[in-house]
């Protein structure tokens, strides 16, 4: 198969009218969101295509860095929608992507498992930021929920003289566990149940699948780095709202 | 009255929140005395801060304007972890943690001995060779009296019960009752009781708080605030017509 072009794109339209076709013999009420999300989908991937052409074409350290903090910003504002209605939670958010994102994109700088080019920084940044985008809206929704949830014995551990920290320990495990679920069936699954993205990507694009392998290891290992610190991290900056300096549990987060 | 004796002051205690009609004072301007060793009941109609004073006491709840003094100090001052240990809390509704009967007892210090496990199961009248069992299989009366032996671990000066017998029968609920006075008399202990009931006010036999609308109407011994109130919201609470 070689690269597709806009016409293999139209032809591909095709499989959009089965679904839309499926779907109306069955009446389910999505055959709107279907043509929409498609249609969506071809103006926003078609721009990006566009935007990344021109970025690589630069080469600009500048515009890569505006497009990482776009990336991120747009991420944080995502995450921080689906965090159970918490005050302050579009700057937990950005804090959190912005730690696990930087951390991980910087130690592959560092350690020269990629060059700083665009066609090597954005791409990954992307999968970074879109998986650290899910796993702080994950961890902190669900540590806001058992907080919220578990007034009673988080207030008898404080009023038997227990620290904050101790009180909310076992929930904090259990978001930053949760945040990281996702990944962690992924790796457990990776290569039997499904062959992943890049892997993909890179065999259709007519790589050797070995070398489509490496990089899919280093795909996965990365996500797991961004994935465990934007957990810890949004976690632990969510449990400081929760609680004041004199180890108080707030009515109201 | 000696300053010795007094265990626990509140001097013009009050106590604001945010509601969403607005700014709303909950604990209004409360001053009192608490002796050793004593048992206190403060009554009132619902809403009238009876809870939210015990949380002040041992600061589960932000100080707002005025100080709370435990042994001649502000609490401002303690550490508030140690000063729950010194002033205990018993919720309305018991929460108990896994697993065991002793697990739960233990949570409270981990220092324990298994002797002294078993003194405090002995004092809230649960059978020693029940300390292994499952708090599943526990009523609700025996919870409450498994959280009350987990609050004497730490060996607190005063133990603040709020409604502690709200979700019991009658028999139950006289059950704790007694408890509570032996407790007391036994540890040189200051009980204070947050209760809805007079009758119960009454059987505890300490001096009794009257609070309504976050203030402190009055208080004496049971004889005076509930046969003879001296304020017309005194009477007017034991008349029913407060709500």
């Amino acid at each position: 198969m070689t690269s597709p072009g806009l016409q293999e794109v139209l032809i591909s339209l095709a499989l959009v009218a089965i679904a839309i076709a499926v779907t109306r013999y069955w009446k389910l009420p999505v055959v709107k969101d279907m043509a929409v999300g498609s249609v969506r989908a071809f103006i926003q991937l078609i721009a990006v295509g566009y935007a990344l052409h021109f970025i690589f074409d630069l080469e600009n350290p500048w515009l890569i860095h505006l497009a990482i903090a776009i990336m991120v910003t747009v991420g944080a504002h995502a995450s921080a929608s689906r965090m159970n209605g918490l005050k302050g939670a579009f700057p937990l958010a950005l804090v959190s992507i912005m730690i696990g994102s930087m951390t991980t994109l910087g130690s592959m700088l560092a350690l020269q498992i990629i060059n700083f080019e665009a066609r090597y920084i954005i791409p990954l940044a992307g999968m970074i930021i879109g998986n650290s985008m899910n796993v702080s809206a994950l961890a902190v929704d669900r540590l806001t929920s058992d907080i919220r949830g578990n007034r009673l014995a988080i207030e008898t551990s404080l009023a038997l003289g227990k620290s904050w920290r101790v009180a909310v320990l076992d929930f904090q495990k259990a978001a930053a566990r949760a945040g990281m679920m996702s990944i962690l069936n992924f790796m457990k699954t990776v290569g039997i149940v499904a062959l992943p993205g890049a892997m993909t990507g890179m065999i259709l694009g007519g790589a050797e699948p070995l070398d489509a392998v490496y990089l899919q290891l280093i795909v996965a290992y990365m996500l797991l780095a961004a994935n465990a610190i934007t957990s810890v991290v949004a976690v632990e900056l969510t449990v400081w709202k929760f609680f004041t300096k004199n180890h108080q549990l707030k009515r109201e987060v | 009255m000696t300053t010795e004796s007094v265990v626990l002051r509140a001097d013009r205690l009050t106590r604001t929140v945010e509601t969403p009609s607005g700014r709303k004072s909950i604990v209004v301007n409360f001053s009192f005395e608490f002796q050793r060793g004593a048992i206190y009941s403060i009554i009132g109609p619902s809403g009238a801060g009876k809870s939210s004073l015990l949380r002040l006491f041992n600061r589960l709840d932000p100080l707002g304007e005025g100080e709370v003094f435990f042994n001649g100090n502000s609490t401002r001052e303690i550490d508030p972890c140690k000063l729950r240990c010194c002033v205990g809390y018993l919720f309305q509704t018991a929460h108990l943690f896994p697993e065991t009967i002793e697990d739960n007892i233990r949570y409270s210090s981990g220092k324990l001995s298994s002797e002294e496990i078993a003194e405090l199961a002995d004092a809230v009248e649960i059978k020693r060779d029940r300390l292994s069992e499952s708090i599943k299989n526990l009523s609700v009366g025996e919870g409450q009296r498994v959280a009350l032996a987990r609050l004497l671990a730490t060996r607190p000066a005063i133990a603040l019960l709020d409604e502690p017998t709200s979700a019991l029968d009658p028999g139950r609920t006289q059950a704790i009752e007694r408890l509570v006075k032996k407790i007391v008399a036994e540890r040189r202990l200051t009980a204070i009781v947050v209760s809805h009931d007079t009758h119960q006010a009454r059987r505890l036999g300490g001096d009794i708080l009257l609070m309504v609308d976050g203030r402190l109407v009055e208080s004496g011994p049971p004889e005076q605030l509930l046969d003879n109130p001296a304020t017309e919201l005194g009477q007017k609470f034991l008349r029913g017509e407060l709500r």
